[in-house]
């Protein structure tokens, strides 16, 4: 997580270009390779230790790819596999009616300008092959039927273009038949896996995650140091010794959270904020080194990497005999988590899935009816319902240097459905919330323009773009309301939008919604506090500098 | 001249007919036979977790949780286009999204007149008339109009005959007038407009301009549907364009993006309820992928975790 080290200079100013051609434009492949819109390849021990097709040293910018020498058959040969395997995919690309509703609605359409970028037409990327190969008008009309030739060129295309889509669905929910681009951008990634192509960001995490159980591939003892680190922070905080329980066996619960909590900023004070209140309410949890990782880049990369990586978690909470897992602030591991965790499940580890219990909170009694298969319950769920039934003392005006704003991740808001959660959470332990714009919250809030991989530097001026809508709806807010600190529930948005305020000028913080709850609450025997978690003095409004 | 009788009017639609038929449900086994692996909802309201969590209606059917929720989605979905209803258009310079309603109006007008017309051509096919279609047919006509001047014999306007028209006319506008819209259109998006638009003006002109012997049309239409057609009909140029117009559309339709009035019931992300974390979704074709389990995780990392053994498996903050 190198974010904080991206210099600003080449970037300074950059302008939107429209471009408007035509549909026999949009036929050919633009396989040009622009810096800040291209991803790195993977790299080749990642490739091994995966055991990924065709594993080699590549570049995107060389001319020849090094594909394997029947590439072509292996694509269209997948592509016949994954139409078999996936009703969406079939359905998606055969009853797109272009009638555009969801052209202005990919931030990275809006940011660029690049037609491109308009989610039909990253669609028709796939789909003129589709067309060409499986459909009889494609066959027969070619060009005329928007059918074109599989070429090298089209699968350079298809590795910038693909790789320019955070799968945030939000064109999904204004298309009205419900065509989901991620589900596109996810089919057309497994198939430049087929033929050995893929992304250094994703699959470097991804590894990381299979070799250590975390994407930032720490050892078990870097965890253990990072977790000591957070109790040491807490104790000069609130002067108080905070216990974490890390692989014990027959805790209640299981707790997993993504692995930029462990020490990123503002990560941090979200991490040190789930340890105050677990100790705070006496939870029965443990952590574990082997699940470290809540998030799954996997997911961004193929099926059976998503899989690798997913099915620790339930092997973990066997091993330990806990009852129920809970999860921490992340976005697409919410995606993951919701819909797709326990159908993964084969009978491999279907006795893991099958050892625990339906969730109930332990504090509260409640039941968590909604998460009676998986066993998985969200953060935000549980404290919602701790800070209902008041099991924690809470001084609201400890976040009175805040105004608070609240960002709709993708993956939760579109995968997920949770709006409500975070929000009585905010409220219950802020004075001060405004919600941004109707149009970019809820189902229709802009991803921060990082998200599915697309965090690499390397796509620097790309998530700037892509994040601009996201920005503004900040800015306004900080304008009209004096809004000072944005929080968002997901860890590659607390990476992300820290860097796209900076750029954007806007002084205005950022940090997950565990953090304020920290804030406000009045552990048992803590000493006097004059500060908030990032040692910013309580009462007076926070200037936050650009 | 009932040699072409005979072709525009029988074999012609027959063979359409059959075209259409056939197709569209190849096109359905085909959808129907590829598995639902995920359930891949697209949430647009507020999930069901903690009971007093505040859902409203609306919310209930953007994110369905049980199965009557998913239907009534659907059903808005299919004759509301709730959706399009939430169009935005981004704008650029104000950088913010305004609502847009256009294509949400003219779309939603187009379909419902669409089938408004289609129900309506019942009284060619069936008789007696049945009482929904004489009634639609009636308030459809509402405004009487007497234009002697023009045709002696009409008195009715029927609305969503020029309707129809008036929503393919901007439909085909927008995708020639706008610059998004005129980037991402293909020649089959025009083809479609460009046949229906011929079906509803050949219809409008032998309503309004030149009438045809509707008898004759009526004989034609039941002896088609009872597979008894006339023998050498002696047709009108107007209707047998009209004819020509639809058999096209019929036949054109399994292989084209008109294929979406049936896709939309196969939508993962519409028809199915977001209670993916209460009830499990199955994967037909699920495998197991190997990866690192709990012993080769410990052989790799022996050290560190008999270290956090010797801890009693607890951090605590270090004595200052």
């Amino acid at each position: 997580m190198s974010d904080t080290e991206v210099k600003f200079e080449d970037m300074e100013k950059f302008e939107i270009v429209q471009r408007f051609s035509n549909w026999k434009e949009l036929l050919k492949p633009s396989a040009e390779m622009r810096k800040g819109f291209y991803s790195y390849a993977a790299s080749l021990k990642d490739q091994e230790y995966l055991n990924l097709p065709f594993p080699r040293e590549w570049s995107p910018l060389d001319d020849d790819w090094k594909l394997p020498p029947n590439w072509k058959e292996i694509i269209i040969n997948k592509m016949d596999e994954l139409r078999k395997k996936y009703r969406s995919f079939q359905v998606f690309m055969d009853i797109c009616v272009r009638c555009g509703a969801c052209a202005d609605k990919c931030h990275y359409y809006i940011g660029t300008g690049d037609p491109k970028n308009m989610p039909v037409v990253r669609a028709e990327l796939l789909r003129s092959i589709y067309r060409k190969y499986f459909t009889k008008t494609g066959k027969v009309f070619g060009e005329y039927a928007g059918a074109r030739e599989l070429t090298e060129d089209v699968i350079k295309e298809w590795y910038i273009y693909y790789f320019q889509c955070s799968e945030c669905r939000r064109c999904s929910v204004f298309c009205p038949y419900g065509i989901d681009t991620a589900e596109i951008t996810m089919l057309a990634r497994e198939l430049l896996n087929s033929i050995g192509i893929s992304q250094r960001f994703t699959l470097t995490s991804a590894a990381a995650c299979v070799r250590t159980g975390n994407h930032l591939g720490l050892n078990p003892g870097g965890v253990v140091n990072s977790i000591q680190y957070a109790v040491d922070d807490i104790k000069e905080i609130t002067g108080i010794d905070v216990e974490v329980p890390v692989n014990k066996k027959g805790a209640d619960i299981l707790f997993v959270t993504p692995s930029g909590d462990y020490f990123a900023q503002p990560h941090w004070f979200t991490f040190i904020g789930y340890l105050m209140i677990f100790h705070e309410l006496d939870l029965d949890y443990t952590m574990s080194t082997y699940a470290a990782e809540g998030g799954n880049f996997g997911f961004f990369h193929s099926f059976e990497v998503a899989k690798k990586i997913n099915q620790k978690i339930y092997k973990e909470a066997k091993r330990l005999g806990v009852k129920w897992i809970l999860g921490g602030e992340c976005g697409h591991m919410w995606r993951v988590k919701h819909q797709y965790m326990a159908t993964f499940v084969d009978d491999t580890y279907e006795d893991a899935l099958k050892s625990l219990e339906e969730p109930v909170n332990p504090i509260t009694g409640t039941k968590f009816e909604n998460a009676s298969s998986t066993k998985m319950v969200h953060i935000l769920e549980f404290l919602a319902d701790i800070l209902k039934h008041k099991k924690l003392k809470i001084d609201k005006s400890r976040n009175d240097h805040l105004r608070v704003t609240h960002h709709d991740s993708c993956n939760i808001a579109r995968g997920m459905g949770l709006f409500e959660e975070p929000r009585y959470v905010i409220k219950s332990v802020c004075n001060y919330y405004y919600d941004m714009p109707d149009h970019s919250i809820r189902e229709k809030s802009y991803c921060c323009g990082s998200g599915a991989g697309l965090l690499a530097d390397e796509l620097f001026e790309l998530r700037m773009r892509g994040g601009m809508p996201r920005a503004m709806a900040v800015k306004y807010v900080h304008e009209r309301y004096g809004v000072n600190h944005v929080t968002a529930a997901c860890a590659i948005d607390r990476a992300a939008i820290p860097t796209l305020l900076q750029y954007w000028k806007l002084p205005v913080q950022m940090g997950g919604v565990t953090e304020l709850v920290a804030n406000a609450m009045i552990m048992s025997g803590e000493k006097e506090r004059d500060t908030d978690l990032r040692g910013n003095p309580l009462g007076e409004y926070l200037e936050v500098e650009v | 001249m009932s040699l072409i009788g005979t072709v525009v009017g029988v074999y012609i639609p027959y063979i359409a007919a059959f075209i259409f038929v056939v197709g569209v449900l190849y096109r359905v086994f085909q959808w129907s036979r590829s598995a639902v692996p995920f359930n891949i909802t697209t949430t647009c309201g507020q999930q069901y977790s903690l009971p007093w969590l505040k859902r409203t209606w609306i919310d209930r059917f953007d994110s369905p949780f049980t199965w009557w929720e998913t239907v009534i989605r659907m059903l808005m979905e299919i004759f509301l286009f709730r959706s399009l209803w939430k169009n935005v258009r981004y704008e650029l310079p104000a950088q913010k999204a305004v609502s847009t309603k256009w294509l949400w109006v003219f779309g939603l007008v187009f379909h419902w007149s669409l089938l408004i017309v289609l129900i309506r051509h019942f009284r060619f096919f069936l008789e007696p008339v049945p009482w929904f279609v004489s009634t639609l047919m009636k308030l459809d006509g509402f405004f009487e109009v007497h234009m002697d001047w023009f045709q002696p014999h009409m008195t009715h306007i029927l609305i969503t005959g020029l309707t129809l028209l008036v929503a393919l006319l901007y439909l085909l506008y927008r995708r020639l007038a706008f610059p998004k819209e005129r980037t991402f259109s293909l020649p089959s998006d025009y083809i479609a407009l460009i046949l229906l638009l011929g079906v509803a003006t050949t219809g409008l002109l032998m309503r309004y301009v030149y009438p045809v012997d509707v008898s004759e049309v009526k004989a034609l239409a039941q002896g088609l549907l009872s597979f008894h057609p006339p023998a050498n009909p002696d047709l009108d140029l107007m209707f047998m364009l009209h004819l020509l117009f639809v058999s096209t559309l019929l036949a054109y339709f399994p292989f084209s993006k008109l294929m979406h009035s049936a896709g939309i019931f196969f939508s993962p992300t519409r028809n199915m309820p977001n209670n993916c974390r209460a009830k499990r979704h199955v994967n037909p074709w699920n495998y197991p992928v190997k990866g690192v389990d709990w012993n080769e995780f410990y052989e790799n990392f022996k050290d560190d975790l008999d270290e956090i053994e010797q801890m009693g498996f607890v951090v605590r903050p270090e004595e200052y």
